[in-house]
């Protein structure tokens, strides 16, 4: 009998001891995951958690068996729980892969979005704040076909019945879309037609877009032209200004846009430049900001420039005169590094979303618990939706 | 028996006005046409894409334009236009990105300008090239324009007739 008491003891221990050590292995991948990310020579993650590798679960597995998400172009967080994700098509993997493949075409050292042919599937797709797919707008794949994907997209947060708009730079149009994505509602340029500078009805190679309260926008043009073209709320166009140069006021890829500001100013990417220009809404030149050439810029609620630099790989904070405040980031191709961050987007819980069109993938980066707040990239509030009062 | 002679002669004129048009009114770019001078000079096109070819063989119908060309990739090909607008679209070899050839889509889409043509040329290696074609005093002129994921390229090309 005290054989059998001893032996059951020492099961015991055995068991308690398993136990400990497998909480103990959890609690620090748990901390690995959590913390700050390793390495890199500067704040990699700034004020946000190193983001889960396995997010959006709709992409990790990705549905079609052989395949993966591809380029990244485009990611815009309506809500938390409401996200919209720009893919340039899904890219066949190679026959084998590592085991510690994360599901990305930037592990393989390779550019998303240039070398690999795509299929043009699953380009626009809505997911949840976990992840899981809403609704995969599989009806509009074909408009991309004959272009390279849709480059981005936006809602604008002054439109209450919160149309999607989706540039696609290489079919060289902008492409609006009623919230719930059954209608094409209207299409800016004309379908695979380039115009030069001086077309307004033409675009060529757009990239981005901003609007102002009164749903005047305006339209970086982009890759093939070097002009923004501002457009009233029906969408006709009003004026343009930019030509090709390094002169204030002329562009080389004039490729990201922002506009805020009290009086209004355009906040203009001149990313072959590598400045920031600065204009009045009718395109009056006011300064410039060297040294940084963002793919991306956004305009916070708290009205600063957030642009994502394309030769550091830093996330950017300016005040509106051009002040550096804060900046986080590192080029790679780990969790919570980036690979050509190409959009961003801030949801209103503070969470941040970096699609990737090299890296192939967008992170969400949840905040720090206790993160100071003028580090957090804040989305501008939307407009309430027509008929209801939630964001 | 008269209305039937009247009817089939009323069609007969009517299905020739087309042609007879595109006669009186717009040019015939048709002809062996040999590269003299590019705006940039050596205009190199982009990534072995829409590089001026030293020689291209035109042929022009009412109905469709057909360019020979070592233009449109690394080996020559016979390119199609419809003059009605209507798109072309086959499979064929291209350049990809990543610099492989590969079998892809192409399309092509021709309009009238004027007396200027306009050209489209796309295919699914994000290839794409836009030439307005004009013809001037035994010249003939391509304004080019291209587009792919990197650069965008712009040049005069001015073609004279070798046959």
């Amino acid at each position: 009998m005290p054989r059998r008491v001893l032996s059951l003891f020492a099961l015991l221990v055995v068991l308690f001891g398993f136990g400990v050590l497998v909480s103990s292995a959890s609690l620090q991948q748990t901390s690995a995951t959590a913390a700050s990310a390793k390495g890199g020579v500067g704040d990699i993650t700034g004020p946000y958690d190193v983001p889960d590798p396995k997010w959006p679960q709709w992409a990790h597995p990705y549905p079609k068996p052989g395949y993966i998400w591809g380029s990244q172009g485009g990611v815009f967080a309506e809500s938390p729980n409401r996200i919209y994700l720009a893919n340039r098509g899904e890219l066949k993997l190679p026959d084998r892969v590592p085991n510690n493949f994360p599901g990305n075409w930037g592990f393989f050292n390779q550019q998303a979005a240039t070398v690999p042919i795509a299929n043009m599937v699953n380009t626009i797709v809505v997911v949840d704040g976990d992840g899981k797919l809403i609704e995969a707008w599989n009806q509009w794949d074909k408009l991309f076909e004959w272009g390279r994907g849709p480059h981005q997209v936006y809602i604008s947060p002054y439109d209450p019945e919160r149309h999607v708009w989706v540039v696609d730079d290489m079919r060289h149009v902008i492409f609006k879309f009623t919230h719930d994505g059954k209608k094409l509602v209207q299409t800016l340029g004309i379908l695979d037609e380039f115009g030069d500078n001086d077309d307004l009805t033409r675009l060529r190679r757009p990239t981005m877009i901003d609007w102002l309260p009164d749903g005047t926008f305006f339209v970086a043009d982009g890759y093939g032209n070097t002009r923004v073209v501002k457009f009233d709320r029906s969408g006709k166009p009003l004026l343009k200004w930019g030509t090709r140069g390094t002169a204030p006021g002329q562009f080389n890829t004039p490729h990201g846009i922002a506009v805020g500001g009290s009086p209004a100013r355009v906040f203009v990417s001149d990313r072959g430049n590598r400045r920031i220009q600065v204009f009045d809404v009718n395109g009056r030149f006011l300064d410039e900001w060297p040294g940084i050439a963002p793919h991306s810029m956004m305009m916070s609620a708290d009205e600063h420039v957030w642009a994502v630099d394309s030769i550091s790989d830093r996330i950017v904070k300016f005040d509106l005169t051009g002040h550096v405040e804060y900046s986080f980031g590192q080029f790679g191709t780990r969790p919570g590094y980036t690979w050509a961050m190409h959009q961003i987007s801030a949801d209103q819980e503070g969470n941040l979303y970096i699609a990737e069109v090299f890296g192939g993938r967008t992170q969400k980066y949840r905040p720090k618990p206790g993160a100071n707040p003028t580090q957090l990239v804040r989305g501008r509030t939307l407009m309430p939706m027509s008929g209801t009062t939630s964001n | 028996m008269m209305t039937r002679r009247i009817g089939v002669l009323l069609f007969a004129v009517a299905a020739s006005l087309p042609a007879a048009a595109w006669a009186q009114g717009r040019p015939n770019f048709s002809g062996t046409w040999t590269l003299a001078t590019t705006a940039p000079p050596n205009y190199p096109g982009s990534n072995g894409w829409g590089v001026p070819s030293p020689t291209i063989v035109v042929t022009q119908t009412a109905a469709e334009m057909t360019i020979e060309s070592g233009q449109f990739g690394a080996a020559p090909m016979k390119v199609v236009y419809k003059l009605d607008g209507s798109d072309t679209i086959w499979e064929g070899p291209s350049s990809s990105q990543s610099g492989n050839t590969a079998i892809v889509k192409w399309r092509t889409k021709a309009g009238w300008d004027g007396n200027r043509l306009v050209l489209y040329t796309w295919n699914t290696a994000l290839n794409q090239m836009r030439d307005i074609i004009s013809l001037s005093g035994g010249t003939l002129t391509i304004v080019r324009a291209t587009e792919q994921p990197g650069p965008s390229t712009n040049a005069t090309l001015s073609y004279t007739k070798s046959t």
